[in-house]
């Protein structure tokens, strides 16, 4: 059984071939996918029911993409990935501030899109279900402080870093994606060169070893994402 | 105030010249004409000295000749007339008019200027020939003087300023409106796409508000040229690079091929295209938008450490060939993500063109407010002749490396990259190999 089933897409896209190819895929994926060629009719459609993601292109006909989005926006908070053939850095930020939660530039693969979705929705579910920390390695997590400490020494972490580490404690042994943690930690989609997410986990690194031998271990694997490793654990 | 070469001092010479001119000429011209207008025509000299003439005549053959060459003139002339000896006794047999001899003492000669403000006509005093006596006589009306005064004073009071003012527009328009009749024309050129039409010579000369307008004329002209140049350019070398690997699809096509080794040479050759046309329009927009970026604190140190894993994972590289010969206390005003891929392309290059277990490390030093930052490797180098040549789009030096990696533009977005962030980025040859230096301001 496919974690999606049931969850409901809707892909605004002009284009029939790519639309047809996207609608095939996300089904393959368990998705239930309804396709409209129109920005009007995708509108209408966003606004009258209930979708978990809408996958939006940008130029699209009588109605364009990002002023469906701005309008869409004043009634819905419903999780929007923009889709451009429009790839410079002026067109994604027009994309964010319109208020996407992702901009994808065309053309992407099926596994991009793919990691995108399920940050999106990985981070909705995250965002619902009530925080708990996991301890048990010598870590102790201190929201209020936003820093972590190791028997007793506290590694001096930014708000940002200790959201990054927190998040990755969490799922310990599991790769994250980079989509995802830039959903989670840095609250705006991915881009290709963006090395903002790198660095923060650059210095948590340099961090963790000033302490000396820690039980945990970030590591980066590459065209992947983060991983925490507990060091006990293997 | 305008500076020394402005056109305000132009055009205050010629106005201050021309308010002189015109006061100082038509003053000069009424008074002349007001002399000379009040001189007798010498026609009217002449008949009144044959009168003069013929009273002297009379007066040789006696007063009564005297008397009849009087009547005989009356008949001719109005006014006083008496012809007179030396002792201004009337030689006719007549006596004087009492009101002619009141007169007596505002006699005019012939050749003397004639008052403007007796409101009669002058009484003149033509002596005979032989100095024996005059004939008194009152100017006759055809003959009175002043006549066209008027004219010529409206002449020189209107016509001479109107003239002098048409000379003074025609310099105004030489040194104003011309000029700028040359600019249009060449304006007209570039609108007619002749990028190339030189600068006016004269114009070019001009060190006032016109030359300095041409200036920036020309300067947007040569951007304008460089732009489409650049775009043209660009065009063109986006559309060959593009053919390589599109032959190579087109072969694949053609080629009975196993499923999956097609789907491979596909992504192959789509992720080739891809990053091709996302570099070129990387570039594009760098070069058209210019945008600038918002600067922070960046440590090197720690971004070489992200850059070298990476360059470590793609290259096979070990860690150590990858020395950061930089102290941790440097620390540059730049935008992570633009330093980060400027610095990631010149890694690229260097470990592309670095001979097998070749290094290629990262250095620098402070100078001032600046740090100088550079990546050294080991390569061959390039010809001095082409040391800014390699951050110009879609070059590449030795055509003949072979798997065509890389389409040359890796440097040239490096280089605007690194532009856009107040720094700048230059090739320099050292002993062994290429060392791009990288200048930054510190924080």
């Amino acid at each position: 059984m496919s974690p999606y089933s049931d969850r409901q897409i809707l892909a605004i896209e002009d284009d029939p071939l790519l639309s047809s190819h996207l609608s095939e895929h996300l089904k393959r994926q368990g998705f239930s996918v309804t396709l409209c060629r129109d920005g009007q009719q995708g509108l209408a459609l966003a606004c009258e029911e209930r979708f978990e993601l809408i996958l939006l292109d940008v130029l699209l006909p009588h109605l364009d993409g990002l002023s469906l989005l701005s309008r869409l926006r004043c009634q819905r908070q419903v999780p929007v990935i923009l889709i451009s053939a429009l790839g410079d850095e002026q067109a994604r930020i027009t994309g964010f501030s319109s208020g996407a939660d992702d901009y994808l530039p065309k053309p992407f693969s099926m596994n991009e899109l793919q990691v995108r979705i399920e940050a999106i929705l990985r981070r909705i579910a995250y965002e619902r279900r009530q925080p708990s920390h996991c301890h048990g390695n010598g870590l102790h997590f201190s929201d209020e402080r936003s820093d972590v400490a190791y028997q007793g020494q506290w590694l001096g972490l930014t708000p940002t870093e200790y959201r990054l580490l927190e998040t990755l404690s969490q799922h310990l042994g599991e790769v994250l994606s980079k989509a995802f943690l830039y959903q989670q930690v840095l609250r705006r989609g991915y881009a290709q060169h963006d090395r903002s997410l790198d660095m923060h986990a650059s210095n948590i690194r340099r961090k963790l070893a000033r302490l000396g031998s820690l039980p945990i271990r970030l590591e980066a694997v590459w065209g992947k994402g983060y991983l925490l490793s507990s060091l006990e654990l293997s | 105030m305008p500076n020394r070469h402005s056109l305000f001092w132009k055009l205050a010479a010629l106005l201050v010249t021309f308010f002189l001119l015109v006061i100082s000429l038509s003053g000069a011209w009424m008074r002349h004409i007001d002399l000379e207008s009040s001189y007798l025509s010498d026609e009217a000299r002449h008949e009144l000295r044959r009168y003069a003439d013929q009273a002297e005549q009379a007066a040789h053959a006696g007063p009564l000749a005297v008397d009849a060459f009087l009547t005989q003139l009356k008949s001719q002339e109005h006014g006083w007339m008496a012809v007179l000896d030396n002792e201004l006794q009337p030689l006719g047999t007549q006596g004087l008019d009492e009101e002619l001899r009141q007169r007596l003492t505002a006699l005019r000669l012939l050749d003397w200027p004639m008052s403007r403000r007796s409101r009669d006509l002058p009484l003149l005093k033509i002596p005979f020939a032989d100095g024996q006596g005059h004939l008194l006589m009152q100017l006759p009306e055809r003959h009175r003087p002043w006549r066209y005064r008027l004219l010529l004073n409206l002449l020189v009071q209107y016509l001479l300023p109107a003239l002098l003012a048409l000379v003074f527009c025609f310099g105004l328009y030489r040194v104003l409106i011309a000029p700028l009749a040359r600019l249009r024309e060449q304006a007209n050129a570039l609108r007619a796409d002749q990028l190339h039409a030189p600068l006016d010579a004269k114009l070019a000369r001009r060190k006032d508000e016109l030359g300095e307008l041409s200036h920036a004329f020309q300067h947007m002209a040569e951007r304008l040229q460089q732009s489409v140049t650049q775009q043209r350019q660009l065009l063109r070398d986006l559309s060959h690079e593009l053919r390589t690997p599109l032959s190579r699809l087109q072969v694949a096509c053609e080629t009975p091929l196993e499923a999956l080794e097609l789907r491979e040479r596909v992504e192959r050759e789509v992720n080739l295209m891809r990053t091709l046309v996302n570099s070129t329009l990387e570039l594009a927009w760098l070069d058209a938008e210019r945008p600038s970026l918002p600067l922070e604190p960046v440590s090197l140190s720690a971004l070489w450490e992200l850059l070298r894993e990476d360059a470590c994972f793609e290259s096979g590289w070990s860690p150590e060939r990858l020395p950061c010969l930089l102290p941790e206390s440097c620390v540059v005003k730049g935008h992570l993500n633009a330093l980060a891929r400027a610095l990631e392309n010149i890694l690229r290059n260097a470990i592309r063109h670095s001979p097998p277990n070749g290094r290629v490390c990262l250095g620098g030093q402070r100078e001032g407010a600046d740090w100088l930052i550079w990546i050294e490797d080991q390569g061959p180098g390039v010809p001095d002749s082409d040391l800014a040549l390699i951050f110009q789009p879609f070059t590449r030096l030795c055509a003949e490396r072979p798997g065509g990696d890389g389409f040359g533009l890796g440097l040239a977005i490096a280089q605007r990259m690194i532009q856009q962030q107040g720094g700048s980025l230059w090739a320099e040859n050292r002993m062994l190999g290429l060392r791009l230096n990288i200048r930054l301001k510190t924080v």
